[in-house]
């Protein structure tokens, strides 16, 4: 600052009455004068998979403000408070900039030339010498539905290894693995709408209003319902309910199962429904046996009666809803909690209607997206790796000979880990995901990476803990910086486009998957004439055509008009883009006898139970200002100041039989590890014998402590409980 | 002070200035026509403007709000603000036994209050009430940056902003509001839990205790906040603040700590050397200037107080309501007095002990101005009339050490440093005992926080004075006398300092993570 400046700062005279000023601007109104913008670019938001439609304010290349876009369908104008502050990632101090490659120890600026030169080399070179599934790929829920065609088939058909899954396993492959068994396709059933409309709304494990709150504009939209939360946590949204449904870790399963049985027992279920579009409610019905009332309240700790008056309100509802998320998703027992959800949905008759709907509230912003189109649990299209049908029309698709579609899908995300901990997996392309935070039981996942001979990671912010780690680095553009579409939780496809170039020498990962292809020689036969994210859409609009995914009637034009449609939309359905659109309204299945399968489920307590050692009960999950392991709202300073770090609750009693106080820093314990100096938070919304760590901050990284436990199924982790202890951090900081 | 500001506007005072279409265009020129006001119904989330006798109000609903915090960010991006200052802010309270637990958030921005303090205490006229809305107002010109505003709203709504220099605050987003525009932290709410209404003042002067208050909040009657909070049916009765272990020191005001400490030095200086002068014709010439002197350093620094120390002289402005103004223009006075008087002791003319009388007396009632100000409601500990007390016994004590020096040790000036040092301490112990006692929150905390983190400065504080008087014994050396007079200055400054960062102000409930630390 010149010496005037800093005088007339200093004295008074200069308030900084421009920088603090107001204008009018034609979309925002009356404003700070920063944030009016030149023009407005429609998008959609890069968080999470409510979905919501945004507008980016762009003004001297820069995107200074964004705004909820009032006519989307998703969040008619309204955003959370990520959104709200999405443009400041753009900005971000740490965004990947330049591609860099580890040389003697240190990672040093290099050119996309030679970037993508090494990385096809170093690949090649690990697969020449180990085989080509030694290498192994795993990607996100963040990229464009367009990148994820792309790199499915650039991995699985250019690069020859199966083994490549994305971080979706973390969070969503237990709805997947649920719907296909149940239902014989992943895909979630309802509408948003249905939250306006269903009479019972039974949310289990979701808490929606911290992780998704716009969708908690439905719930108000909704008055006539009965909102019932089940959570072992009072969360916001458990505030929010009619009734709660403070259950005991994990026992879900056992709640479900006994409503089934009285469902059952006292006869509330839709015979009808049953005996025309469900197969095995013999065996379902056999199987409940066990899961009388006094023995699911035993359970799960609740009155006999209230589990009774749930069950039949859900079966007596006109329209009844069940949304969960992570509290049943991140369990051993995850898969088969949703398939008895979606029993429950079964014999009521509760979906395919408006209000009506056993859904999957989705993670990320495009975890569908690379469900759909994806190459990885499936071949895109929700089609099956088994089935040679599947395999032959796909291969008639690409104009490729059938041999070349694998016939069964390669190791899942926590089988890659053990893999290059076994040593088969010796080189990883890790793209967009952060696993050094958010992977469960961290030091196994630093022991595979360390077993590798070449790590590429692709992100858009460095440094991260992951790509201190890679070998080599590339630079991608983040959201806001790129085209495409995304795929919200209700199958709703939008709009993404770009307002901003990259930062640096950041390239879309749609460039970077072409330049890659170019490299290993498979450009022309996959990517035939692609130059942009277009080409790569209408391959995808005529692979997903006839599927239960079908984007055949979908156009970029179309979505920017009416900011996203729902599939299944073909091009017969023209007239229809904006109306809500069900799954299975017909009771029709994609089975192959068309009807849905009930299936047995049985509950089994959760892998690691508290003992003398480590007495508590450890549950993880999230706070509204920050989006997964903090590489973007990190370094946003709103969210930052409005959560700067991470706490420990703990009910009131074992605070007092602890001899903790308020604001204490702790450790918290167990057998694979400890967190350091979490701040307490002494609070009646968790349960005496239980304990809540948020784990999106890498400084006080939960997975430190979370363990390597899996469902058999969906292979997705146990995050939610484990034994742990808490003991006082020593150095303890000064608090009044 | 007491009088309601409305009535006062109404019965055709002065005192408070209600801003009219012309003051207000002429106060922010890029909020222009006033009349657009007239179009505010036109949005159909907007009620109709208010009319003779109402004003426009923030409406919470707290039964709706899901703590999402949408309404701060979008608070800041509508207003350009740094993270670090928040307009609106989302704090949380807590009550209840597991399963049966709630958590409720709060979502505030200012209440635009009926008798907003942060008005009637601004020396330079900053805030103005709007005449058509009620809108509480301030303008960034106007203000010199003294922070007085932040002292006297009990819900912390103003801010300072250190960058600017100036003082700002939430005004309901008044130029979207005139344009027929929703506020920003309104149109943001995804859960619609907060609106704008129109209320009618006298009915809510009436009844404002029912819906303005709410566990978490400061009570509404220091300045009848407009805010109306829709509190849940049920709340269990323990219901109350998450941050209530979360204490930590304020802000030092090094400058208002050098310009308390030595006003009140220069006060009783002069004090001793009229009483001197007038008993035993000495004129103490020097001391009179060096006392003289010392004013001039308090006056000087005090504006290094200010974030526009350019614009001090506005100060003067509000005398007539703000104790802040009469404070500076009590010690204008007294300084011109203080200088006259020394003057006429190094001419030795006539007329000094009427001179010297008048010194004094301003310089008393600039001290008792200079105490009083700091009667204000967002801080609970400074608001009492121990603050009076606390400050004249320093003037007391040093006024006596100085009288110790000047007569050489005299005494009766001993029996006067002994007799201002027991007032000093019994006020001292008052004060603890008040704050040990308090159940209120920020009385109370005070005492912890002197107790905890501040226990060596609180200790400094008895001990320094305590070897003060110990050396009076030996007050025949004028070693020992300046060292009683060094110990003693060095005892209130510690009081003073923990005067200022001992205070807890009041405030909403915030969240359970402070910003700082870890």
């Amino acid at each position: 600052m010149k010496l005037a400046d800093w005088l007339a700062r200093k004295s008074g005279l200069d308030i900084g009455s421009s920088k603090y000023s107001y204008s009018d601007d034609p979309v925002l109104g009356f404003t700070s004068s920063g944030k009016c913008s030149e023009r407005w670019v429609n998008s959609t938001c890069g968080y999470c998979s409510v979905g919501c439609g945004m507008q980016l304010g762009v003004k001297d290349g820069r995107v200074v403000s964004v705004r909820g876009n009032p006519d989307h369908p998703v969040n008619l104008g309204k955003l959370c408070p990520k959104g709200l502050a999405e443009h400041y990632a753009i900005e971000a101090e740490g965004r990947a900039r330049y591609p860099l490659l580890r040389r003697n120890g240190q990672l040093v600026r290099i050119n996309w030339d030679e970037a993508i030169r090494t990385m096809v080399e170093q690949l090649r070179a690990v697969q020449d010498k180990y085989g080509p599934e030694s290498l192994g790929v795993i990607s996100t829920g963040q990229l464009v539905t367009e990148e994820f065609y792309t790199l499915g088939k650039l991995v699985q058909l250019g690069f020859g290894t199966r083994n490549y899954d994305g971080n979706t396993t973390l969070c969503m492959s237990t709805a997947v693995s649920g719907y296909k068994r149940s239902f014989g396709s992943d895909g979630p059933p309802g509408a948003y709408e249905d939250l306006e409309h269903a009479d019972v709304i039974l949310l289990i494990g979701a808490n929606i209003a911290e992780n998704h709150p716009i969708l908690c504009t439905r719930l108000e939209a909704n008055k006539a319902k009965t909102l019932i939360v089940a959570d072992p946590r009072v969360t916001k949204t458990a505030m929010m309910a009619d009734i709660y449904l403070s259950l005991k870790p994990r026992s879900d399963l056992a709640l479900i199962n006994a409503m089934l049985r009285i469902v059952i027992e006292e006869e509330r279920y839709d015979a009808n429904f049953i005996s025309s579009h469900t197969t095995g409610f013999d065996e379902l019905r056999a199987s409940l046996e066990p899961y009388t009332l006094e023995y699911a309240a035993q359970i799960t700790g609740l009155e006999p009666g209230m589990i009774r008056r749930t069950a039949l309100l859900y079966a007596n509802a006109n329209a009844a809803f069940i949304g969960w998320t992570m509290g049943v998703n991140h369990s051993t027992k995850g898969t088969e909690t949703v398939n008895a959800m979606n029993n429950l949905a079964l014999i009521t008759g509760n979906i395919g209607r408006q209000g009506a709907s056993p859904f999957s509230i989705t993670g990320q912003c495009n975890a569908m997206g690379t469900r759909e189109a994806g190459f990885t649990s499936g071949i895109p299209g929700y089609r099956k790796f088994e089935d040679e049908k599947d395999r032959q029309q796909i291969a008639d698709l690409w104009n490729l000979p059938v041999e070349r579609i694998p016939t069964g899908r390669g190791l899942a995300y926590p089988d890659i880990i053990e893999g290059a901990v076994a040593g088969k997996i010796r080189a990883l392309w890790i793209l967009g995901t952060n696993p050094l935070v958010s992977f469960p039981n961290i030091d196994v996942l630093k022991r595979a990476l360390d077993n590798l001979d070449f790590l590429v990671v692709q992100d858009g912010f460095h440094p991260t803990p992951t790509t201190e780690l890679a070998d080599l680095v590339l630079p991608t553009a983040i959201w806001g910086e790129k085209e495409g579409t995304y795929t919200n939780s209700e199958r709703r496809v939008s709009k993404v486009n770009a307002a901003v170039a990259p930062p640096g020498e950041a390239r879309s990962d749609f460039d970077i998957f072409l330049a890659v292809a170019e490299s290993l020689g498979c450009r022309e036969e996959l990517f035939p004439g692609w130059s942009d994210p277009g080409d790569a859409f209408n391959e995808w609009r005529r692979v997903s055509a006839g599927r239960l995914c079908d984007y055949s009637g979908m156009t970029y034009e179309l979505m920017n008009e009416i900011g996203g449609i729902q599939w299944p939309f073909t091009s017969e359905a023209l007239s229809g883009a904006s109306l809500p659109r069900r799954l299975y309204s017909d009771g029709i299945f994609p089975t192959e006898d068309g009807r849905a399968r009930l299936l047995p489920t049985q509950w089994a307590p959760f892998p690691e139970q508290p003992s003398s050692e480590f007495p508590l009960i450890l549950n993880t999950g999230r706070t509204v200002e920050h989006w997964h392991t903090r590489t973007k709202t990190g370094a946003i300073s709103i969210l930052q100041r409005m959560a700067p770090r991470a706490w420990l609750e703990m009910n009131p009693k074992d605070a007092q039989q602890l001899r903790l106080q308020a604001h204490d820093r702790v450790e918290v314990i167990s057998a694979r590890g400890r967190v350091s100096k979490v701040e307490l938070r002494i609070t009646e919304i968790v349960a005496p014998g239980q304990v809540f760590l948020p784990f999106h901050f890498a400084e006080t990284n939960a997975n430190q402590i979370t363990q390597s436990a899996f469902d058999p199924i969906s292979r997705e982790p146990n995050y939610k409980q484990c034994a742990v202890r808490i003991e006082k951090s020593s150095a303890n900081a000064a608090h009044a | 002070m007491e009088l309601p500001l409305l009535t006062r506007v109404q019965e055709g005072g002065d005192l408070f200035r209600l801003a009219t279409a012309e003051t207000v265009a002429t106060m922010t020129p890029a909020d222009g026509a006033v009349g657009l006001l007239c179009g505010a119904g036109s949005q159909s989330r907007l009620p109709h403007p208010p009319g003779p006798g109402e004003q426009y109000r923030f409406h919470f609903d707290m039964t709706k709000c899901i703590g999402c915090k949408c309404c701060v960010v979008a608070c800041n991006e509508q207003n350009g603000n740094p993270a670090d200052i928040l307009w609106r802010r989302v704090g949380e309270i807590e009550g209840g036994v597991y399963p049966h637990t709630q958590r409720h958030y709060l979502s505030m921005g200012c209440n635009h209050c009926l008798e907003p303090t942060c008005l009637t205490g601004c020396p330079v006229d900053a805030y103005s009430k709007d005449g058509l809305t009620g809108i509480v107002r301030h303008s960034a010109d106007a203000c010199i940056g003294c922070q007085y505003c932040t002292w006297n709203c009990s819900y912390g709504v103003p801010q300072y902003n250190p960058e600017r220099g100036v003082v700002g605050k939430c005004d309901m987003c008044y130029g979207r509001l005139v344009r027929g525009q929703e506020p920003a932290c309104a149109s943001a709410c995804p859960e619609d839990a907060i609106r704008i209404e129109v209320v009618k003042v006298a009915e809510w002067r009436e009844h404002y205790r029912t819906s303005a208050n709410s566990p978490g909040m400061p009570s509404a009657d220091d300045s009848i906040s407009t805010t109306h909070i829709q509190l849940p049916p049920k709340m269990p009765g323990d219901t109350g603040r998450v941050d209530l272990s979360c204490l930590r020191p304020e802000h030092a005001h090094s400058p208002l700590i050098v310009m308390t400490v030595l006003t009140q030095l220069s006060v009783g200086a002069f004090t001793s050397i009229g009483i001197l002068q007038a008993f035993s014709t000495q004129p103490h010439r020097t001391a009179a200037l060096i006392a003289l002197l010392v004013a001039m350093i308090a006056l000087a620094a005090s504006t290094l107080h200010l974030g526009r120390p350019i614009h001090a002289a506005r100060a003067l402005k509000m005398w007539r309501r703000s104790w802040l103004s009469r404070e500076v223009l009590l010690f204008t006075l007294f300084a011109f007095a203080a200088t006259a008087y020394s003057a006429v002791l190094w001419i030795g003319m006539r007329g000094a002990a009427w001179l010297g009388l008048l010194t004094v007396i301003l310089g008393i009632c600039g001290v008792s101005a200079s105490a009083r100000l700091y009667l204000a409601p967002g801080r609970p500990a400074w608001n009492s009339p121990l603050t009076l007390v606390e400050f004249w016994a320093t003037t007391a004590l040093l006024g006596a050490c100085c009288a110790s020096i000047l007569t050489l040790g005299a005494a009766s000036t001993r029996y006067a440093v002994l007799l201002a040092f027991g007032f000093a301490l019994v006020t001292t112990g008052l004060k603890l005992a008040r704050l040990a006692r308090s159940r209120v929150h920020e009385l109370h905390g005070s005492w912890q926080l002197l107790t905890t983190v501040l226990s060596t400065h609180l200790l400094l504080r008895i001990v320094l004075p305590c070897v003060g008087l110990a050396l009076l014994p030996l007050a025949a050396t004028p070693w020992a006398r300046i060292a009683t007079a060094v110990v003693m200055i060095g005892g209130e400054w510690m009081g003073r300092y923990l005067f200022f960062v001992s205070v807890v102000p009041s405030n909403m409930a915030s969240g359970y993570l402070t910003q700082e630390g870890a």
